[in-house]
Formats: structure tokens, sequence, C-alpha cells
């Protein structure tokens, strides 16, 4: 089920807000309610992968509470949950990908499996191996298998996270104010739902006419046709994946239950450090605390520190996607952290109008690699970025190719002015006052996002 | 300035929160009722209020709402070159009251669909199924990409699926154009008035997709720009395997026989330009198209309420451009043709050794032109009764 559709926002959510509260004298249902409910989103799409992360629950559950019983073993058992959970990853996620690379190597036919990807399983099987890791640590106890299913599947996160921590969500699922109703949350929450829409909406869905039409055909563009391509993906990509964060953060706190922001204005970073602590921050955080500092972070020395950023990032890459496209991102991104670590040891501050421009144009480069649909696409889209490309296509062209695309050239004007000087969510959340123009704003917004939800399709091939 | 205590911040968040919903509820309930009574695609009702509208480049949103509140008893499905036909003309050549149904580039998937809404809504007497040999490309439940999701919300009679079209802002575009009564000149209201613009319609419930009026027919309009060494250019042809037609045919098509004996299914193959059957030849799709062919007879054959009727080795058609506006479309007096023949019975393929000489006499009209000599004796032959 999709935040901006019909059925989530005018059935599912309210239904599911109703009940849970209608529910709240006995918190214990409630959760239940939200588990059932959580579990419905998830199927709705494809009810075959219901199974999947039910039995991947049970299974983590169970391994938990042997870990606490049986804190001796803790190695094998935590061997087997992390190594099960990885293992469920590479199946369903990655074996098509290992299978093609394998016979690239050897020269011989790949089997296909056409292996249907369970969605979100990136998401769920991360949220449960930092969980694991967790209570063998000794820092996570959860008795209650409903807090826990909750935790896992809690719709709101479910398919694009944030990706949560047991520490941050389990108190506030077990608190039982929270499941009576609590109108500042209401309306912070209808605000920051509606702020998505207009991102998913207005912004990225206007942006992706000139993205999807560039790399389609990146061998056809010109230098200035690529580079429009790639800034519109560059300001799609985030519009969509932060706008979907927000009404993510927005559903969740109807519910009274608040999610770690996973976005920070990182178009404004002044390095890649800057970027990664503002860019999709819950997976950095995942990422250092359960892959980095685990090899050794920085302390070892900085060739040892280089070596843990790259696997790291190649890793992040891989996590994104099947594909080599992703590892070459994740790679460009862990080779250019460690250039900024390098460069800090010389003590020289750039400016930070160069600083910025810099990250910017190399974050704007390396996002070539995460679209393209094969490595021969990206390299031919950097041709053209650098004007090598062999049937220069102007940029009118571009513009032409769909209807919309020349609506999508005035809005990246405005998704860039947003990104340069605007409020980022967090900032408009916490400074939220229920007057009549949030009122006005919110109610418009989602208004009007409601109603490009179905969009009537022209036939376009009548043109014989 | 003194700070709100706790219970006045709660009032104002309650308060807020209400006039939202208000707003949102009150907005999306005045849209949805204004789209229910404009009804621009004829979902609930035939247009009657306001003029209608036969968008030329939606017929998967407005046929149907045809088909579930026109009346009939008769339905042609084709794609584009059926739109062509006037549902008067199919009630009186195959008796009855008619409706057409086409779509242009259908695919066999959407034929099914389409055809299971008229099935379910009138009780049928017949139904001419032209059928294209692209429409079975591609998987079993294949949609046209191009023409954006399928609209399957309005195939159905299921209320609750009706948000996507009460509540569609595009809808609501075309309501407000309708009730600002954008027919200018009544006088045009059977014409199409806005035949360069994204929303051209016309206005005849008897034509509803008739374009025949605007196409020049003749050889020089096809010849032109037509690349003899690439006769498809134009009309992008998708990879079709046997095995995948005959999947598509037996998974969309073959049930609806089964599950209406009482229905007269008349099957025909249209006569496309004899270009279209090189182009089939050159790239090696001859054999496979008329395999294909002999599979839909082999599983009709048994079958005594499923009739197929070919028109494609008709020479006086498939070999004079001048009935032809490109090599597959061709004027609106063939399509007449052919309804004429299929409700009286000629044309008529019933066994396999009319199949199978309908086929030699098929492939020997291709084999005439396909070497350089015959093709260029068949353009200059062209070219010098132009």
């Amino acid at each position: 089920m999709l935040f901006n559709s019909y059925v989530y926002l005018l059935w599912f959510l309210p239904v599911a807000l109703l009940v849970y509260f209608l529910l709240g004298r006995r918190a214990r249902w409630s959760v239940v309610w939200l588990v059932l409910a959580s579990l419905f989103f998830y199927g709705f799409w494809n009810p075959h992968y219901l199974p999947l992360i039910v039995s991947s629950i049970a299974a983590n559950f169970g391994i938990s509470l042997l870990l606490r019983r049986f804190p001796a073993r803790r190695m094998p058992l935590l061997s087997i949950g992390v190594g099960g959970n990885l293992t469920l990853l590479g199946v369903f996620k990655y074996a098509d990908f290992f299978l093609d690379s394998t016979a690239g190597i050897t020269g011989a036919a790949p089997p296909v499996l056409h292996i249907v990807l369970p969605l979100g399983i990136s998401f769920f099987t991360f949220t449960q191996i930092a969980y694991l890791v967790d209570v063998s640590r000794g820092m996570a106890k959860e008795p209650s298998l409903a807090n826990y299913a909750l935790f896992v599947t809690f719709f709101p996160h479910l398919l694009a996270g944030p990706i949560l921590h047991h520490s941050e969500m389990m108190p506030q699922f077990a608190s039982a104010s929270n499941k009576r109703p609590h109108a500042p949350h209401r309306a912070a929450g209808l605000f920051l739902l509606a702020i998505g829409l207009v991102k998913k909406v207005f912004l990225a869905d206007q942006l992706a006419p000139l993205a999807d039409a560039g790399f389609a055909q990146p061998e056809q563009l010109s230098l200035l046709g690529a580079w429009l391509a790639v800034l519109a993906y560059t300001l799609q990509i985030y519009f969509d994946f932060s706008g979907y964060t927000d009404m993510a953060l927005g559903a969740a706190l109807l519910f009274n239950i608040r999610m770690p922001p996973n976005f920070d204005s990182p178009y404004r970073a002044r390095n890649l450090r800057d970027f990664w602590l503002r860019w999709h921050m819950t997976l950095s955080r995942f990422l250092r605390d359960y892959l980095y500092v685990p090899l050794g972070g920085n302390r070892h020395g900085w060739a040892r520190t280089a070596r843990n950023v790259l696997i790291t990032f190649s890793l992040g890459g891989l996590w994104h996607g099947a594909a080599w496209t992703f590892v070459v991102w994740g790679m460009l991104h862990g080779l250019g952290v460690v250039a900024v670590r390098l460069w800090g040891r010389t003590g020289v501050r750039l400016p930070y109008g160069l600083a910025w421009g810099l990250t910017f144009l190399f974050v704007m480069v390396t996002w070539v690699f995460f679209r393209a649909r094969t490595m021969a696409d990206a390299l031919a889209m950097l041709r053209a970025m650098v004007g090598l490309a062999q049937a220069p296509f102007r940029v009118s062209d571009l513009l032409a190719l769909d209807t919309s695309a020349a609506i999508s050239a005035v809005v990246v004007v405005a998704a860039l002015a947003i990104v340069a000087a605007g409020k980022n969510s967090n900032a408009l959340v916490a400074t939220f006052k229920p007057d009549w123009r949030t009122a006005l704003f919110t109610g418009s917004a989602l208004v009007l996002a409601v109603l490009q939800f179905a969009r009537v399709s022209p036939f376009l091939y009548f043109n014989f | 300035m003194k700070s709100e205590s706790a219970p006045a911040v709660y009032r104002r968040a309650r308060r807020w929160v209400s006039a939202v919903l208000l707003l949102v509820v009150s907005s999306l309930a005045a849209v949805g009722g204004f789209n229910w009574h404009v009804d621009p695609f004829q979902q609930y009702r035939l247009a009657s209020k306001y003029p209608p509208r036969f968008y030329s480049l939606h017929h998967r949103y407005v046929g149907p709402g045809l088909a579930k509140n026109a009346v009939y008893d008769t339905v042609l499905s084709g794609s584009s070159i059926m739109e062509n036909t006037r549902n008067g003309f199919i009630g009186r050549a195959c008796g009855g009251t008619a409706i057409n149904l086409s779509m242009p580039a259908m695919s066999a998937f959407e034929q099914r669909v389409m055809l299971e809404t008229a099935l379910r809504e009138r009780p049928l007497r017949r139904v001419l199924m032209v059928l294209d040999f692209n429409q079975f490309a591609g998987g079993a439940e294949e949609r046209q990409e191009i023409a954006g999701p399928f609209p399957t919300h309005l195939y159905d009679r299921n209320p609750f699926n009706d948000v996507a079209y009460l509540l569609s802002g595009d809808v609501l575009e075309k309501s407000l154009a309708i009730v600002a009564g954008d027919l200018s000149d009544s006088s045009t209201a059977l014409r199409i008035v806005r035949a360069d613009a994204k929303d051209s319609f016309t206005a005849d419930p008897d034509a509803p997709w008739f374009w025949g009026e605007r196409k020049r027919f003749a050889r020089d309009k096809v010849l032109r720009d037509l690349d003899l060494t690439r006769l498809n250019q134009r009309f992008a042809q998708p990879a079709r395997a046997l095995a995948a037609m005959q999947r598509s045919f037996t998974h969309n098509l073959a049930p609806l026989f089964a599950a209406h004996p009482t229905v007269t299914f008349d099957i025909l193959w249209p006569p496309y330009s004899i270009l279209v059957w090189l182009d089939f030849a050159r790239r090696d799709q001859l054999d496979l198209t008329l395999a294909f062919k002999r599979f839909v007879l082999d599983a009709t054959r048994e079958i005594p309420h499923v009739r197929i009727f070919d028109f494609q080795a008709e020479e006086r058609i498939t070999h004079d451009l001048d009935r032809y506006t490109d090599i597959y479309h061709f004027d609106p007096a063939v399509n007449e043709w052919m309804i004429a023949a299929a409700c009286s019975g000629t044309h008529r393929v019933s066994d396999e050794r009319e199949a199978l000489a309908a086929e030699r006499q098929l492939r020997s009209q291709v084999d005439a032109i396909r070497a350089p000599e015959g093709l260029a004796a068949f353009i200059s032959g062209a070219a010098r009764s132009r």
C-alpha cells in the first residue's frame, strides 16, 4: 500500500487510527490491533510474503529469548540469528545478482531465478539484526512478542524506513499514555503528512518525467540535457525519499509515536561526512554502529580507517540494490569520505561556498550510478555530461519528450530554491503552530494531493 | 507574553485538527459530488445533462462507462482499425442494437476485461471480435503501457474504488470544461471539436471513436515517408512468440467462449495492406503469424457459437493502397464491408481445408512482392495509378 494512495489515506489510516484509540483503554489490544493493521498494510500488495515476515519476526524473537536465557552460548546463537537474516536477504534480494555476477566471471549462462523482492525486506532484516546484536550485548530485552512484532512491522516505517532502533521505540510502544488521543500530536502529524505529500506529489513526481526521459536515452543527450536530467533526478530522489519519510513520521505521530528523522537538509552539506550525517540518517547510524565500528572504525590508523570506510560504503551501496551500479555508487562515496578525512588532516578549511559546491557536485554526479539501469547507461550519461555524446540532443527535445516535462523544468528551479533556502520538515514541525495559516496549508495540500493520485493517462499512440 | 496553558494548547490543537478535517472532507465531497454529477466518462449514466464527449485519447476510460450504461445486444471489439465503425451500421447489418467498444492498440487482456464488462452488464446476442496479432504479444495479462495504467476500477460495479474516478483532478478538469460549455458551437457537436488538442473528442454517440473523416485514404499518403526497407518503422512491433500468443488467447479469450454459450462470437481477421504481410515475412513473423491463425481455428473449431471470418487474402482490398491511410488502417467502407460480410456469413472459415486455402493464397501474394522486383512492380503500379 502506498502512502500516496486513496486506499491508504481515505480508508486504511483513518480506520487504523480510530480502532487504535477506541481500544486505548486496553493498551495490549491497541498494540495487537496495530500489528494486525500493519500486516494488512504489508500484505495488501502481495499477501504471499506475509508468511515470510511473520516467520522472520517469530524466529528473531525466539532467538532473542534464547540469547537472554543462554548468555554463555551468545556467539553461536547470534551467528545463527544474523546468518539467518542475511541468508533471507541474500536469497530474496541478491540471488540473481550473485548468479549473474558469477556467470559473468565464468562465462556460463546464468540461471535466472526471477525471485520477486519482498517489500521492505532490507529494512526489516536490518532492524532485527540490530536488535539481536544488542540483545547479545545485554543492551536490549523485550519480553512482549506483540511489542516486538509492532517494533518490526509498525506500518509507517515498514517499507522504506526510517530504520528504527529498539531503544527509541520500545518504550513508546509500551507506554499506556500513548494509546490515548493527543491533539497536539495529531495536529503536528497531519501537518507533517501534508508536507510529505506536497514533496512527493508536487515536487518529486513532477521532476520524474524529466529525469526519466534523460536516463532513458543517455547516449543521445547533449551536455546541457544531461546535466538537467541528472539535476532533476538529484532533486527528485531527495523530495521523493524525504517526502515519504515525512509521511511516515507524520503517520506515526498520529499514533503518538515519534520516529527518528531521516533527513536534515542534506544538499546543504559542506562535505561528504556532513552529507551522510544528513542523508538517510538512520541508515548511516546503522552502518556506523553495526558495521563500521565492529570493523574497527577509526581506531587502528588511517589505512585501516580508510579500508573500513570503503567496506562500509560499498556494502551500504549494495544494500540499496542488487546491482554493480549501486556498489560503484557506494564505493565512490566511500572514496569521497576517505578523501574528506585526508583533507581534514591538512588543516586547510575551504570557504563554505566552494566546499558546498564541490560536495553537491560530487553527490549529483554519483547519483548517475544510482539511477542508471546499467553500468553502460551510467557511463553514457557521464560522457554526455562532459559533452561527448554521439548524437547531441537539445534541451528543448528533452522537454518535449513528455507533456509534463516542461512543467518539471519549472519545478526544478522551485525545488532548488527550497533545497537551498527553505526550512526543512524537521524545522517546520518543530516550530509548528496550529493557526489558520497552517490549517489552510495542511487542508489544501491534502486535498490537492489526493486529487493527483489518479491520473487520466492520455493514449499518445493516436498519431498515425 | 503569557504562554498558553496545557488545556488551551489541547483545545487549540483539537480545533485545528477539526478545521483541517472539515476542509478536507468538505472539499473532497464537493469534488466527488461535482464529478459524479457531470460524469465525463459516463460511468453512472449516459451523458444527458451535457453533450457527450468521447475523448479520442481515453477509450479505456469512456468505454467501460458505455459498456455499463448503453443499451445494446451486439458488441464490436477491435483495435484502432475498427474505430471507424458506426453503431447504427452494425445494428442494421447484424440486426439488433450495437455498440463499438474498440480501443486503439488493445491488448488481449484489455479486450477481455472490456468484453467481460459488456457480457456482465447486458444480455448479448453477438460479439464481433476483430483480432490483431500484436494484441497477443507479451505476457498473458499484458497491458498497453503507452496508454498509462489500465483503469480497472472503471470496469466493475464496486462503489469503493470509484474514489479514483470521483476524486481525480484530471476528471475534475474535464468536468469543469464540460460545465464551462467548451462546446462553443452546437453545430460542431457531431464533429471533432479540437482535433489537435490533448483533449480532443467527438460528440456523436453513434460514432464515438470515428476519425475516418479526418484522414486521407490514398496511395500517396500511404507511400509518403514510408521506408520500404523498414516497413514497420512507424508501427513498432512488439516481439511475438507463438507459445506466448497461444497462452494469451487461451488465457484471455477462450474463457469467454466457454462462459457464454448463448452468445455468438464472430472472430474477424482484418485485411491489412499486403505491405504488412511483406513486413511480417521480412522479419520472420509470417510463419508464426499463420501458425497462430491455425491455432485459433483449432481452438475454436469444436465450439458451435464461435465463427471465424478471414479477410486477409482479399486482394482487391489489400493490394489497393487507395483504401488505406497507412499500411494498417483501411477506410471506413472496409469496416462496413467486413461487418456486413460477417453478419451475412460470407468469408467464413470453418475447417482446415478452407483455412489452408486462404493461407496458401496469402503466401503466394506475399511471395509475389517479396522479391525486390516484385515490390518495385507493386510500388510502381501504385505510383502509376496516382
